[in-house]
């Protein structure tokens, strides 16, 4: 690797040289890895299981897979956190589809009743429970783009490869996911309290 | 699609940024646990990683031969060689340079050339 190379590397993707030195036995990269991608990985398996418990399981699973690679990492070829957040989307689709075939179709489909719980809700929590069920209404597919995109905020071409599709396919996927939601929470504006305070 | 669902949205999303979930108790623990159970050993420092650096016990047998070789050669030379350590020992010499007989070395050689 070039000297340009290596310099990319550090700024592009900081995680990978932590990852090559945790290889090295180095723990102090261990623990800042550890500390650094822990909350994103299961912030996104929460927002897309909407199960603690299970984007608990995704997470320590997705970790102990990056962990097991690092001696055999190609630094360069991937970006770490791409890797991960692939490796967590097919933990939450295998969920997903395990989950399907317990649970009867309708029961997911149908959002909960948003309008009760929302009125009940005025504050900043209960409008993120409120995104949050009305998220876990989206396909499983445009729920993580919605969530890579909008709340984590990464860029459409890393959704691309995290999903392993086009980049067009994101943008549609975001689209739709985001005309759902608009439509599923629009009508609890007033339960929401956004037309109390504009916030 | 209207302009307030699509900000009230996008004010959503910037809460649910702002907002990352609190991480299950033990959870951090438990990955790090999973990071040092899983890491490679650190490699060897100091005088193990010089050991290792020349090619450990094997590099090491051959030095201490050729040394022990080397000595005895010094020590009792085969009959060709010249025995130095002798001469080093008794201070006796095998040839000395007479200074009269080497030619007056001079610079460039212009006195040989020109005459």
């Amino acid at each position: 690797m070039s000297l340009d190379a290596s310099f990319d590397v550090v700024h592009d993707d900081p995680d990978a040289v932590l990852l090559a030195r945790y290889a090295q036995g180095d723990a102090a990269a261990a623990r800042l890895l550890t500390v650094n991608l822990t909350p994103r990985v299961f912030g996104h398996a929460l927002r897309v299981l909407g199960d603690a418990a299970e984007a608990e399981d995704v997470t320590q699973e997705a970790l102990m897979r990056l962990w097991k690679i690092a001696p055999d990492w190609r630094i360069g070829e991937a970006k770490v956190s791409t890797w991960l957040y692939r490796v967590v989307a097919n933990l939450c689709t295998d969920r997903l589809r395990k989950r399907r075939g317990n649970v009867p179709l309708a029961e997911i489909t149908e959002p909960a009743d948003m309008a009760e719980s929302a009125e009940a809700k005025l504050q900043r929590g209960a409008r993120l429970d409120a995104l949050q069920t009305a998220l876990e209404t989206l396909p499983d597919r445009q729920r993580q783009a919605v969530v890579l995109r909008h709340i984590e905020g990464l860029a459409n071409p890393e959704i691309a490869a995290i999903l392993d599709i086009g980049v067009e396919a994101v943008e549609s996927l975001t689209a739709r996911g985001k005309r759902a939601l608009a439509k599923l929470l629009g009508g609890q504006r007033d339960a929401l309290g956004y037309d109390d305070d504009k916030t | 699609m209207t302009k307030p669902d699509t900000e009230m949205l996008e004010t959503l999303f910037q809460d649910a940024r702002r907002t990352p979930p609190d991480l299950p108790e033990g959870l951090m623990d438990r990955i790090m646990a999973d990071a040092l159970a899983q890491q490679p050993a650190a490699g060897p420092r100091g005088w193990r990683a010089i050991w290792l650096a020349i090619g450990g016990a094997p590099a090491v047998g051959g030095l201490v031969t050729a040394t022990a070789v080397g000595f005895w050669i010094g020590v009792a030379p085969p009959s060709n060689l010249p025995d130095i350590a002798a001469q080093i020992i008794t201070g006796t010499t095998l040839a000395t340079l007479d200074e009269g007989s080497a030619p007056e070395l001079s610079a460039f050689g212009w006195d040989i050339e020109e005459g």
